[in-house]
């Protein structure tokens, strides 16, 4: 999972990572580089003092001696265009004093080797013109000059400036290809022109594969929403985002949660589209799944909401309708027996009697069972509850099957619990009434009910006889429904009442166990939460 | 016994029926029970209605009345006699094979007299029946304008 924050990174920087890849591709630009180079070469550097005025003087001797040549050969009017030559020349490279000495240079050597009276200095109002069209010529290229100068001296700032931001922006590109979000930009006609690292890692694809490419040929886009509406959005707000789905280099398919953002130029018309990507298929499979499970886990609570319903009724219906024939069953065997007593011989009477105490058998049954479900069935009510009153009022319940028998009672003293009375009421009933029921062979029974140091968030209970035991080998089955380790002639019971046992205190988030041996005692073990 | 109440049973079962009546029959109360076998026949007898309709119109001492019946139920025939001015003294004791606590709760809520739930053991049966009968048809003095016998 992504951060919000770093998550929207990518819309508020959108104007910063244009500048990065905007940059990033001019410093790939290799022709930019070096124009910059050439500019470099050709700077101006204004020489030392003296070469400058000597510059000055050799160009006027290199003009002088070739005019003179000419003149020599009867070339006439050749020289001052050459010492023009040589004044422009010494006033763009040299500046304005040698222009100024040039000049001044030019007019004596004119005035001596070209103007009559030849190898005079005397000037003659005849070369003034001439003087003045040196000076003006020189004024004019030395103006020419300084222009070229102050452009030069501008182009050159430009370009250090430039040089600097391209090698700023040359490192902030490279962040780009350092993030592990997918970014790759696309003109307006699906071509990509960039393709970052992130781009590479999730697709697959380098850059030199990528680029050139339309991407939703390379990518197999999948659009969640139809793509006109993208463009739509685009080209009104300057962003899109939502989710898409490319393949891969490999062939897979990957979910991505998408962010389009969209480039101008300066008359506003779009050129390019940003794409970043975040690799959500992991996210995706896993909301899926807790989709999937969520209606699976609904689907289920609906079927046992239906079977919980259907327990009901069934038990509403045992209740109702299967004890109505039984008593009907034992209501006319009575009334047999009561009527017929006469005509019924011992074998008849016996067979009566059978009837009724099957049928009395099946009425307990189903009572026990009916009981047993409604635990499941209830919500539990879970109070303070005092276990030394519980055990009393258990222990009153039971005493009426004790009557004529020797019973040593021992009651230690008890906790209180945290649970629901009745149903542990029910407990204790069921387990005394077991040990009451099991050392009836005994001629003098010895029940104990006492607590064991627990922990320090449960109540341990335990119920212990002399009685008929178990062998341990059994202990597994004690506590299931209908099973019984004795036959029915030797202690009656339906089986239901350690089932009842254990599923309350089951209910309860505590634990039953028991340990016995055959003719010496059983032990039951019960746990509640103190609080 | 100076004064007897007429009891109305309403059960659909006739087993029951004859259970029941023959139980009555022992203490001598079974004289005076009017029989219905579903919660309409019981409202019809109630109200001197149907087959009914040329009864006089006296209320009977006790409605003994089992729940799950034909057509109307017995919380319907429950609801709508103690909704009934004229018939809601009536005492009303549910007999029924349901231990239900759901029926039970309905039951007081809808304000029984008395909720009886039947034994399977037939002296219990018995028993029962005789002290109910016993009890809401000889006992217990029934509101005014009830048939005594």
């Amino acid at each position: 999972m992504r951060l919000p924050s770093t998550e929207s990174l990518p819309i508020r920087l959108a104007p910063e990572i244009w500048a990065l890849y905007l940059c990033d591709n001019s410093a790939n630009d290799k022709g930019g580089g070096k124009l910059m180079a050439q500019w470099n070469s050709r700077s101006h550097k204004f020489l030392p003092i003296i070469q400058r005025y000597g510059f000055a003087v050799v160009s006027i001797i290199l003009a002088l001696l070739p005019g003179l040549l000419l003149q020599h050969y009867k070339f006439h009017d050749v020289e001052l265009p050459l010492l023009l030559f040589a004044i422009a020349l010494t006033a763009w490279h040299a500046g304005v004093g040698p222009a100024v000495l040039s000049v001044a240079l030019s007019s004596l050597c004119f005035d001596y080797f070209f103007a009559p009276p030849l190898f005079n200095f005397s000037i003659t109002p005849a070369d003034i013109p001439t003087i003045l069209v040196l000076i003006c010529f020189a004024v004019l290229i030395i103006r020419f000059s300084a222009i070229r100068h102050r452009i030069e001296s501008q182009l050159l700032q430009a370009r250090d400036n430039l040089q600097a931001e391209v090698v700023e922006r040359t490192q902030q590109a490279s962040l780009l290809n350092l993030t592990h979000d997918t970014i790759f930009v696309r003109d307006m006609s699906d071509v990509i022109t960039y393709w970052n690292r992130g781009a590479e890692e999730l697709y697959g694809w380098a850059p030199y594969e990528a680029i050139g490419k339309r991407s939703r040929d390379l990518l197999r886009t999948v659009f969640t929403t139809p793509s006109d509406d993208i463009s739509a959005e685009l080209l009104e707000t300057g962003r899109w985002e939502g989710e898409l789905r490319h393949g891969k280099a490999d062939g897979t398919e990957v979910v991505v949660a998408s962010r389009w953002s969209l480039r101008r130029n300066e008359n506003n018309q779009p050129v390019a589209i940003l794409e970043t990507n975040n690799d959500i298929t992991d996210r995706k499979r896993r909301e899926e799944e807790i989709r999937s499970l969520n209606s699976e886990l609904e689907k289920r609570s609906t079927d046992l909401e239906a079977s919980n319903r259907e327990l009901e009724a069934f038990a509403y219906s045992v209740s109702h309708d299967l004890r109505a024939p039984l008593r009907h069953m034992v209501g006319y065997a009575e009334l047999l027996q009561k009527n017929s007593s006469a005509t019924l011989d011992d074998k008849g009477s016996r067979y009566m009697r059978m009837i009724l105490e099957a049928a009395k058998r099946m009425g307990n049954l189903i009572d026990d069972l009916l009981a047993f479900s409604r635990i499941g069935r209830v919500e539990t009510q879970k109070t303070q509850v005092n276990l030394e009153h519980l055990v009393k009022e258990a222990l009153s319940e039971v005493r009426q099957e004790t009557n004529g028998r020797n019973i040593v009672w021992r009651i230690d003293t008890l906790p209180v619990c945290y649970g629901d009375r009745s149903m542990l009421k029910l407990v204790l009933v069921n387990l005394l009434s077991n040990a009451v029921k099991f050392t009836r062979p005994q001629p003098k029974a010895e029940i104990e009910v006492g607590c064991v140091d627990g922990n320090k968030d449960e109540v341990v209970v335990f119920v212990r006889d002399n009685g008929a035991g178990f062998d341990m080998k059994y202990v597994d089955k004690l506590f299931g429904v209908f099973q019984r380790l004795h036959h029915v002639d030797a202690f009656e019971g339906t089986g239901i009442g350690l089932a009842t046992v254990q599923r309350i205190i089951h209910r309860h988030g505590g634990k039953v166990r028991a340990e016995g041996a055959v003719d010496q005692g059983a032990t039951f073990y019960f746990s509640v939460p103190k609080i | 016994m100076e004064r007897l109440g007429r009891i109305l049973m309403v059960e659909d079962d006739s087993k029951d029926v004859e259970l029941t009546l023959t139980a009555l029959e022992d203490y001598n109360l079974a004289n005076e029970v009017v029989v219905t076998r579903d919660g309409e026949e019981a409202l019809d007898y109630l109200y001197c209605r149907g087959k009914f309709s040329t009864r006089s119109c006296d209320n009977p001492a006790v409605i003994l009345l089992d729940l799950k019946l034909p057509k109307v139920d017995g919380l319907e025939v429950l609801k709508q006699v103690k909704s009934d001015e004229n018939l809601k003294f009536i005492p009303v004791v549910v007999l029924t094979s349901s231990k239900e606590e759901k029926d039970l709760v309905t039951s007081y809520q809808l304000g029984v007299n008395a909720y009886v739930v039947k034994p399977v053991d037939f002296h219990q049966f018995v028993n029962a029946i005789k002290e109910l009968g016993a009890f809401w048809a000889v006992i217990n003095v029934p509101p005014p304008g009830s048939v005594n016998k």
